[in-house]
């Protein structure tokens, strides 16, 4: 899959890095379609929960 | 003591007077530290409020300077009582410390200003200042 | 994605229901329909669009089909809709767009919604349930975006080999191969990053250094003026020694001791005096501090005669009177001995006096009040006597201490004024320490005053400092916060242009690989190449491109193959729906390409007209044809009809 493409591609990034990153590309797939799509909100809270950590 | 209905039992001043609270009774010196506790204070600012006639409603931002226990019931509560009979007149205020404490609270903001003229800005060490005070009460 | 099945309703010219069960085989994937230009295969495709994604006319009133409408009766309710089941991830789905309308008197059907569009789902125990965000989730299975290349349209197909279409072909490795997510993601980590970053700003930064800097200078004063308290006092203690040495030797110098000695008396009576002062002064504050029943005499008065009236009136029973009434109440029993009833006059009676009297607690409290007033008079003027008596015994004090002083300083004129020098250079020595004495002790009292407010200071400082150092993790989290977002925002950045080229590079040989396998064998191309600026070119055995030489049909099997690669790196399960690919192909290349494109697709949905797949082409598909159908039209309904073909 792509997905895992994608994924392997930042393998050698810090794991809290990989993690927003796989989280915000799932983020962006379903937002794709839409011109300008709302989610800040939704990145920040990736974010929050990462830095909990 | 006798039972009364209160919902609340913290004493409040003017946030803007508190400097004047602090002034009397902060440091060792008793010539110029005339007062102990901040209740002293009030007490006197609200007896003094009655008689020049004044109270002034809190307006401002509250501060709580000490709580109701502190009040001793052989002398601040009966005067407490004392000072919202003579205002209100009806007596079932005895039984309500809410408004005990209100009436007690707006004569002190108008009789802490006359305290503050009296002893701080008379020349003189504010202990004597309330002395003359004192003295100068005309009571038959 | 694999289809499963559709049903349209009174959709275009499919009037009523009808289905379509797509094949959903491995080996015989290939779904082929038949039908003449004109009979419905651009409808049945535009179905599929239409509902996984709204697509199509802008006037819904173009998609209901005319005979419905015309044969409804006014009043009557049309609903037109596609239905599309599918698999994916092992899931069932099912989607639905559908539009109502009522007819109108004048013939038309004002549709009543916007189109309505529901996304259920059929886990693997079976259940169905409806999906929340049916567009988030269409996004994440087969966006809107990508899919012209997974269901695409024949006329099209020569889109991407012609030399001007370079933005063609990279628009669509950037869509499909989620170049767009990674750039879309990058931008709005990046713009997170910098909201975090003018946050941080507003913080108040450096400021805990710079209060605990305040502290520490605080404490150090506090420390010094300590130390030097101290020693003033080792001094002062110094000086008394020195006085008191003094003192020793004059008391025994002939000339000298019997001065001396009434000195030592003076200052006996000097000292206590002063603390007899002293305490009289905290005497006098502690009856000052009472002093306010003295200034609140008139209000006692005032309320002792309220108090004193109510009472008089009887409007304050007093509790023996209460009790008793009670006690009666509850025997039934008058005081002469004579019951009576409840109900009764008598009973009524009593009630009225216990309902006409204050509740117990009141009047409790009005005789504890008025009990707790009426010694305030005395009181005040008990304290006013007392006050009175104090501030004159305070200033004869005063005018005895001063006379004390008058009286040491005498001596010690005469002491320091006798003939004898000794004597004079020893009192004069004396009065010196004094002075130090004095001045020490001032010293001292200015410490004092210093300390106290130090220690003011110091504990406003400790709430600043406390204050700050929320501020300092707040901020620290932040910060965290903005390096996680910037990190992750910089991660995207550099490995994009890699993963960009290397999805290139895969595109490349995947084109190439198809390329080779759809052209006929004695094609003279050599090579495909995908260069960073997007060209898609093929190589001939001189080395030189040869797109310029490429016939129709060749340019064409390019952008079938630049698809299918597509396709088969994007890993995207997607099947493929092809309407009237192989329209403009020539017959050569129509064979070679429907030996081999059931390979090139997990699912394959040709649309296909009788020209299109005849002969060689069709006998190359035949084993890999799981349905058929075939689309009638009929002239006079001008309504299609959906025939499966069994073969």
């Amino acid at each position: 899959m792509i997905k895992d493409r994608v994924a392997n591609l930042f393998r050698d990034y810090d794991e809290d890095v990989r993690k927003v990153i796989a989280a915000v590309i799932v983020l962006e797939q379903e937002h794709i379609s839409m011109e300008r799509p709302r989610v800040k909100d939704a990145i920040k809270e990736i974010i929050d929960e990462a830095v909990q950590k | 003591m006798n039972e009364t209905i209160a919902s609340r039992d913290t004493v409040v001043i003017d946030e803007g007077v508190h400097d004047v609270y602090r002034i009397l009774t902060e440091g060792g010196d008793a010539l110029s530290v005339p007062f102990r506790t901040m209740k002293d204070v009030f007490m006197f600012a609200a007896a003094l409020g009655y008689e020049r006639g004044e109270h002034r409603p809190l307006t401002g931002k509250r501060l709580t300077i000490f709580r109701w226990a502190q009040f001793t019931p052989q002398t601040d509560i009966p005067l407490l009582k004392c000072l919202a009979i003579a205002r209100i007149g009806d007596i079932s205020v005895l039984l309500k410390q809410d408004d005990l404490l209100t009436t007690a609270e707006e004569y002190a903001n108008a009789g802490i200003h006359e305290l503050r003229r009296s002893l701080l800005t008379e020349s003189g060490q504010p202990l004597w200042n309330l002395v003359a005070l004192l003295v100068s009460q005309d009571n038959g | 994605m694999k289809l499963d099945r559709i049903t349209l309703e009174n959709f275009r010219q499919y009037h009523g229901k009808q289905r379509l069960t797509f094949s959903k085989d491995s080996k015989r994937n290939a779904t082929v329909i038949h039908g003449v230009n004109g009979a419905g295969k651009t409808s049945l495709f535009l179905a599929i669009n239409w509902c996984l994604y709204g697509e199509g006319p802008s006037n819904t009133g173009e998609l209901m089909s005319k005979e419905a409408v015309s044969g409804a009766r006014e009043g009557e309710t049309i609903s037109t809709s596609v239905e599309l089941a599918f698999i994916h991830d092992g899931e069932r789905y099912l989607v639905s767009r559908r539009l109502v309308g009522v007819k109108q008197l004048d013939g038309s059907v004002p549709v009543a919604n916007l189109d309505d569009f529901t996304m259920m789902r059929t886990k693997r125990d079976g259940q169905a349930e409806r999906v929340n965000n049916p567009i988030g989730r269409m996004n994440s299975i087969l966006p809107s975006n990508v899919r012209t290349y997974f269901i695409f349209d024949g006329e099209k197909i020569d889109d991407f080999a012609r030399p001007e279409e370079n933005e063609q072909v990279r628009y669509a490795i950037y869509n499909v191969l989620k170049l767009e997510v990674l750039e879309r993601g990058r931008n709005h980590l990046q713009a997170v990053a910098n909201e975090y970053r003018k946050e941080l700003k507003n913080i108040s930064r450096g400021e805990l250094h710079e209060l605990v800097e305040q502290e520490e200078k605080a404490l150090d004063e506090k420390q010094k003026a300590i130390l030097r308290k101290d020693q003033l006092e080792r001094e002062i203690e110094s000086a008394r020694r020195k006085i008191s040495d003094i003192d020793g030797r004059l008391r025994e110098m002939q000339s000298a001791s019997g001065l001396a000695h009434q000195r030592d008396i003076l200052d006996g009576e000097l000292t206590k005096r002063q603390s007899e002062s002293d305490q009289l002064v905290s005497n006098i504050r502690d009856l000052a501090t009472n002093g306010f029943i003295v200034i609140a005499q008139s209000a006692v008065e005032k309320a002792l005669s309220v108090l004193d009236g109510k009472r008089e009136r009887g409007e304050i029973p007093s509790s023996i009177r209460q009790q008793f009434i009670q006690d009666l109440l509850e025997r039934m029993q008058c005081i002469c001995g004579r019951a009576f009833d409840v109900g009764g006059e008598e009973h009524r009676r009593l009630m009225a006096l216990m309902d006409s009297s204050l509740p117990g607690s009141l009047e409790d409290n009005v005789l504890d009040t008025a009990a707790a007033l009426r010694p305030f008079s005395e009181r005040a003027q008990s304290l006013k006597d007392t006050l009175d008596r104090s501030m004159q015994r305070r200033a004869e004090l005063f005018d005895i201490i001063r006379g004390l002083e008058e009286q040491l300083d005498d001596v010690s004129r005469q002491l320091k004024g006798s003939p004898q020098e000794e004597i004079s250079r020893l009192e004069k020595q004396r009065e010196d320490f004094r002075a130090d004495i004095e001045s020490y002790k001032l010293e001292q009292g200015s410490l004092e005053t210093r300390l106290e407010s130090l220690a003011l200071e110091l504990a406003a400082l400790k709430k600043k400092i406390d204050a700050a150092k929320k501020d300092q993790t707040k901020e620290d989290v932040l910060t965290r916060k903005m390096s996680l977002a910037q990190r992750s925002a910089d991660a995207i950045d550099q490995m994009y242009q890699t993963f960009a080229d290397e999805m290139r590079e895969r595109i490349e040989a995947k084109t190439k690989e198809v390329f080779k396998l759809l052209i006929w064998k004695d094609s003279h191309f050599q090579d495909i190449k995908l260069g960073p600026d997007y060209k898609l070119d093929v190589i001939d055995r001189y080395g030189l491109s040869a797109r310029p030489d490429l016939s129709a049909g060749e340019r064409q099997v390019l952008s079938l193959s630049f698809i299918t690669a597509m396709s088969r790196v994007s890993e995207e399960e997607a099947p493929l729906v092809m309407d009237t690919p192989f329209g403009r192909l020539s017959s050569q290349h129509r064979n070679n390409i429907t030996e081999h494109i059931p390979e090139l697709a997990d699912q394959l949905v040709l649309f296909v007209t009788d020209e299109e797949l005849r002969d060689q082409a069709r006998a190359n598909l035949e084993p890999r044809i799981g349905a058929e159908y075939r689309l009638e039209f009929n002239r006079a309904t001008s309504c299609t009809e959906i025939v499966e073909v069994n073969s």
